[in-house]
């Protein structure tokens, strides 16, 4: 077998591992071995070791080399080894998607699941599900129901997890396994019986009836299994938060009533749930915040720490309850677990008084150097999190943020510390310039792309307003001679922007540009040399609209609209306005506390939700020649919930029609639908050109039809209309275990909810990052202004909320966010309106008895401007 | 009682291992086959379409032969997966439905491919046919069989036809006699 590591081996870390510098094609060659008689298992084993590692390891094997070591390993079935044939469902699984013909050993692992070995049984069970598809898995089904009940745990245990792994491919066949995993439910076992659970709720939990029906049935007859507890609670916890009901339901009392459970690990659990629950009331907090209290003070570390990072999560929501454990967390700080002790402290930094602030980071600084990094992000979090609650403190906490960029840490982390000054320059501008000043030093020596990149951007957005602008030339250009291509490139943008915004700096850009564009990179010269000649013209709508906003299509729209122009190539020159605007801008808003951690980079260009839709559509022949997909809204309901058909639509925008796609969805057991479509009545001149409907809608499958709707060519200002909704399709009853219909039907129809579409539809966010420089952009060639009450609003944040709202164009420069004790308010909105306009809106707010605002619309077309005022007025 | 475990106990002979590919269209019977020349004890109840491969041991008392069956599937979707065993073979069974008349043709077009294989093609490895289900009434004879898939024509292989009933057990035991003694003087 592999040799045994020695201890001092371990310790002295690398050269520890046997299998460190593997040859993927020497481990290929070995494997031959497996064609020798008789079989050596010992050394098979190895080698089969050797080939799962390099898997592991993300080595890619070829099909046509992965396939012939497979088939040399199904030899291997000969040798009855346990060790060796355990080894063999191993690799079975971890190269079924990469050999072909893995079907193969199909009978080889039902005869050992069937088997009198039990502990072949289990293992292959699972190796078998992993290589079956939907078509084999009817070969297996007897099988499989047998080993659900089978009196072996371990048997039972694996067939219901791979069940459930099915479930997403085969749902129609697994389903029909319910009651024998309704029988595994009532095992003695308490992990038979948690899988049991988990099939059945996956197996339900498109079906909120069922669902419910199922908690119902076991929180009456009870389980014995504490891991199945915790599943009912979990499912309990979302049916209650769906159903956005009160707490007053036996749903909230059973969850009560596990924090009484003799087991820690369900009292925990419903602790939990409890106070993640929105809406709840101090009385329905209080006892499951003790019940963490109490656990804080338990002598299992992992129980402490369990009790303290929920309350650590919470402490923002539920800051009183939060509070009376105060005592407690005190006690935590000095947690020999540091773990522990810097959730606790970070509690209190969110819970605790200003005055707290200063103790409590001394506290964490005589030890922050000691913990993992992921905990090092939860202190920054909790100072983001106090930023916001203490503008006042924001020079103690930018201190401590700048020592620890100083210090040691990986990517994560770092993000986080940038993550936070940014928002901390953001909330307080009289931060800006040591927050600024903090981040140059920080880019001097960073090994981060990603970080270096964003900060450069955000130099040369800010940098460029700040009174000395000059100081952040230097650092801006350090990077240009030093560092790697993309922050290079990024620092020639930066560049350009204080160009473009400063005279004075123009000549000394102009030079430092110049010696940008010999650079040895692509990207770099054509930015500079880009650059260059736009600065030179100096005028400032060409730098509005080629430096300081750039392009707002979206990247794989473009690319595609590109592509069809080569195709066939016309007279008229590529129009920028055909192509699609990015849906997804970059978006300015406020950093949340919480996600300073948990946000995700940007894998890479990913389609958007519209480029998907405009995918789909381009692929229905009705649709061909409405142009490119404008906009795509988010789905409508137009039925309640749970009733018998579930219907949402969204709302397609093209140049000159609408296309409505409804996604229905027939949770009636009991019938198949027919050429269903849904039928529309609009109260405008709109006119319904072509129904395009589902041809099946089965049970629980959702399905989509379409309506074509033509906008009015003759009023371009009608952009709001009503419509009521039928939908209307052909029933076939049939059999609810079965699904088999009827041979003959009969016509329905089902009345929806009417459907407005309004201004909203007709324009897309755009993101204008220095909204001052597009308004000069754009001109007031089409400029119109008027005033309006709005009596019925309170404050400011309501008045901003509900224009946005309702206009569904971008805020720029951060103007959403009203600053606290102002009675007046400018919001500056960004889009583009149907037809590839820009159109900016400048609303002037006031608070005096209700909200005074003034609007100021600018567009490069005047229909634009008059649809926007009269939507509004 | 099984058709190969007289003796292997009783004289604590170590066994020689032979490698033994069982092949045919599939509802031939392979699987019936093997699991009759299984110990009894060990015999499956009812069998069941063969999917990808199977792998059964048993061991032969006459001449302390230990038999690894590679019993493939016969479906078309696997017959093309037979040619990865074929290295490992060093006698073949070759099952024949001899009441199937409609495809004795693709039987002989899998005949002719194996034989064309260069992992076959130049070993003198012996092959054992079964003309199965002799019992049925529309059964051809074993001499029908070898004509219609032109056994005759075999030159540089051993080979031998019986009729059979897998699932009587009869014919079995005479083919697996003339594959012994095959295996023994190729072996000595
Ligand atoms: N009448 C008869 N039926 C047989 C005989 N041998 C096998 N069968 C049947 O033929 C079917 C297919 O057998 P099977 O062993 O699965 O064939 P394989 O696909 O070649 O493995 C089964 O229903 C057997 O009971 C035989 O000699 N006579
Ligand atoms: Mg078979």
């Amino acid at each position: 077998m592999i040799k045994k590591f020695d201890k001092k081996d371990e310790e002295s870390g690398s050269g520890s591992n046997p299998f460190q510098h593997l040859e993927k094609s020497a481990v290929l060659q070995e494997a031959r071995i497996f064609n020798e008689t008789p079989i050596n298992p010992r050394r098979c084993l190895h080698i089969l070791t050797k080939i799962i590692y390099l898997l592991n390891q993300g080595e890619h094997f070829g099909t046509t080399e992965a396939t012939e070591a497979f088939f040399a390993m199904t030899r291997l079935f000969q040798s009855n080894d346990q060790t060796l044939r355990r080894m063999c469902y191993l690799t079975i699984k971890e190269m079924a998607n990469i050999s072909e013909d893995v079907i193969i050993v199909t009978s080889s692992l039902t005869k050992d699941m069937t088997g009198k070995e039990d502990v072949y049984r289990g293992p292959a069970i699972r190796a078998l599900c992993r290589i079956t598809d939907t078509t084999m898995l009817q070969g297996i089904e007897r099988y499989m129901k047998q080993a659900i009940v089978d009196k072996v745990p371990s048997v039972s245990s694996s067939a219901l997890v791979s069940s459930l792994h099915m479930v997403k491919m085969s749902y129609d066949v697994v389903k029909r396994w319910v009651n024998e995993a309704q029988e595994a439910a009532s095992s003695d076992n308490i992990m038979v019986q948690y899988h049991a659970l988990g099939l059945l709720y996956h197996l339900r939990k498109n079906d909120r009836l069922a669902v419910s029906k199922m908690l119902n049935k076991f929180t009456k007859s009870g389980l014995k299994s504490p891991f199945a507890y915790c599943m009912l609670i979990r499912i309990a916890s979302k049916l209650l938060e769906e159903s956005e009901g009160g707490h007053d339901s036996p749903l909230f009392d059973f969850i009560e009533s596990c924090l009484r459970n003799k087991h820690e690990m369900v009292v925990y659990e419903a602790a939990s749930a409890i106070v993640h629950m929105p809406n709840c009331t101090a009385r329905e907090l209080a006892p499951a915040v003790s019940v963490l209290q109490l656990f804080c003070s338990s002598p299992k570390a992992a129980l402490r720490y369990a009790a303290v990072r929920t309350l650590n999560k919470v402490a923002m929501k539920h800051p009183s309850a939060v509070t009376a454990c105060n005592l407690d967390l005190e006690n935590l700080i000095t947690d020999s677990n540091r773990s522990i002790a810097t959730l606790a402290i970070t509690t209190l930094l969110k819970t605790g008084s200003e005055s707290s602030v200063d103790r409590l980071m001394k506290q964490i600084s005589s030890f922050v150097s000691e913990i993992s990094d992921e905990f090092k992000v939860v202190v920054v979090q909790a100072i983001s999190a106090l930023c916001q609650k203490y503008p006042r403190k924001h020079s103690v906490m930018m201190n401590f943020l700048s020592n620890m960029l100083r210090d040691d840490g990986g990517f994560d982390y770092k993000r986080a510390i940038v993550d936070c000054i940014i928002s901390i320059i953001e909330e307080n501008p009289e931060s800006k310039e040591t927050g600024l000043a903090h981040l140059c030093e920080f880019i001097e020596d960073c090994e981060h792309t990603v970080l270096a990149t964003k900060i450069l951007h955000l130099l040369g957005k800010e940098g460029p307003r700040t009174p000395s602008p000059s100081k952040y030339i230097r650092f801006i250009f350090n990077r240009v001679v030093l560092e790697s291509e993309a922050v290079r490139a990024a620092a020639v943008s930066a560049l350009a922007k204080f160009g473009a915004q400063n005279d004075d700096l123009l000549p000394s850009v102009l030079v430092l540009m110049h010696r940008c564009m010999m650079d040895s990179d692509d990207e770099v010269r054509d930015r500079a040399t880009f650059y260059m000649n736009v600065l030179q013209q100096k005028q400032k709508a060409l730098n509005a609209a080629y430096i300081f906003n750039g392009l707002s299509v979206s990247v794989p729209g473009l690319e595609k609209s590109l592509h069809q122009y080569t195709l066939d190539p016309a007279e008229k020159p590529f129009d920028m306005k055909s192509v699609p605007l990015a849906t997804q801008p970059i978006t300015e808003q406020k950093t949340e506390i919480a996600p300073v951690a948990t946000s995700k980079l940007p894998e890479k260009m990913a389609p958007s939700r519209q480029d998907i839709y405009q995918e789909q559509l381009s692929g229905i022949p009705e649709f061909q020649g409405l142009g490119p997909l404008f906009k795509s809204s988010d789905p409508v309901q137009l039925t309640e919930a749970e009733t018998e058909y579930v219907v949402r639509c969204v709302k397609h925008t093209f140049a000159g029609h609408l296309v409505f796609q409804f996604d229905c969805t027939n949770t009636l057991n009991d019938q198949l639908l027919q050429r269903v479509m849904v039928q529309m009545e609009p109260s405008e001149a709109y006119e319904v050109m072509r129904y395009v409907p589902a041809a099946n809608l089965p049970y629980s499958q959702p399905g989509s039809c379409y309506t074509l709707v033509r906008l009015p060519e003759d009023d371009p200002t009608a952009v709001s209309c009503t419509f009521s909704c039928t939908m209307k399709y052909l029933v076939r009853d049939c059999d609810p275990n079965t699904g088999e219909p009827d041979d003959d039907g009969y016509d329905d129809e089902y009345v929806l909810e009417d459907l407005e579409v309004t201004v909203a539809d007709h324009i897309q966010k755009v993101l204008k990052p220095n909204f001052g420089a597009a308004w000069e952009e754009v001109g007031d060639d089409f400029e119109k202004e008027e005033t309006f009450a709005l009596s019925s609003v309170r404050t400011l944040d309501e008045a901003v909320n509900n224009i946005i709202s309702f206009l569904g164009m971008q805020p720029c420069e951060r103007s959403d966010k009203v600053p606290e004790n102002k009675n007046s308010h400018v919001l500056f909105l960004g889009g583009v309106f149907r037809g590839g306009h820009d159109v900016l809106v400048r609303a002037r707010l006031a608070l005096a008895d209700g909200v005074t605002m003034q609007v100021t619309v600018r567009s490069t077309d005047e229909n634009a401007v008059d649809v926007i005022l009269a939507s509004v007025g | 009682m099984g058709l190969f475990d007289k003796l292997a106990g009783w004289l604590g002979l170590k066994k020689k291992e032979v490698n033994v590919l069982c092949l045919g269209l599939d509802n031939s019977g392979k699987t019936t086959i093997i699991n009759q020349l299984k110990p009894s004890n060990a015999q499956a109840q009812d069998i069941v379409p063969t999917i990808g491969f199977s792998i059964e041991k048993f061991k032969t008392s006459r001449d302390s032969l230990s038999f690894t069956v590679f019993d493939m599937s016969g479906q078309g979707r696997y017959r093309n997966l037979w040619e990865h065993y074929y290295k490992e073979g060093q006698a073949i069974i070759f099952v024949i439905d001899s009441s199937d008349k409609l495809r004795m043709v693709v039987a002989k077009e899998e005949l002719d491919t194996l034989f064309s294989h260069p992992d076959i093609k130049h070993r003198r490895i012996p092959i054992l046919f079964f003309a199965n289900k002799m019992d049925l009434k529309e059964a051809l004879s074993s001499v029908k069989v070898s004509q219609l898939l032109c056994l005759e024509n075999i030159k540089d292989k051993p080979w031998h036809i019986c009729a059979s009933n897998a699932i009587k057990g009869e014919g079995l035991q005479e083919g697996v006699d003339w594959l012994q003694d095959q295996i023994r003087t190729m072996r000595t």
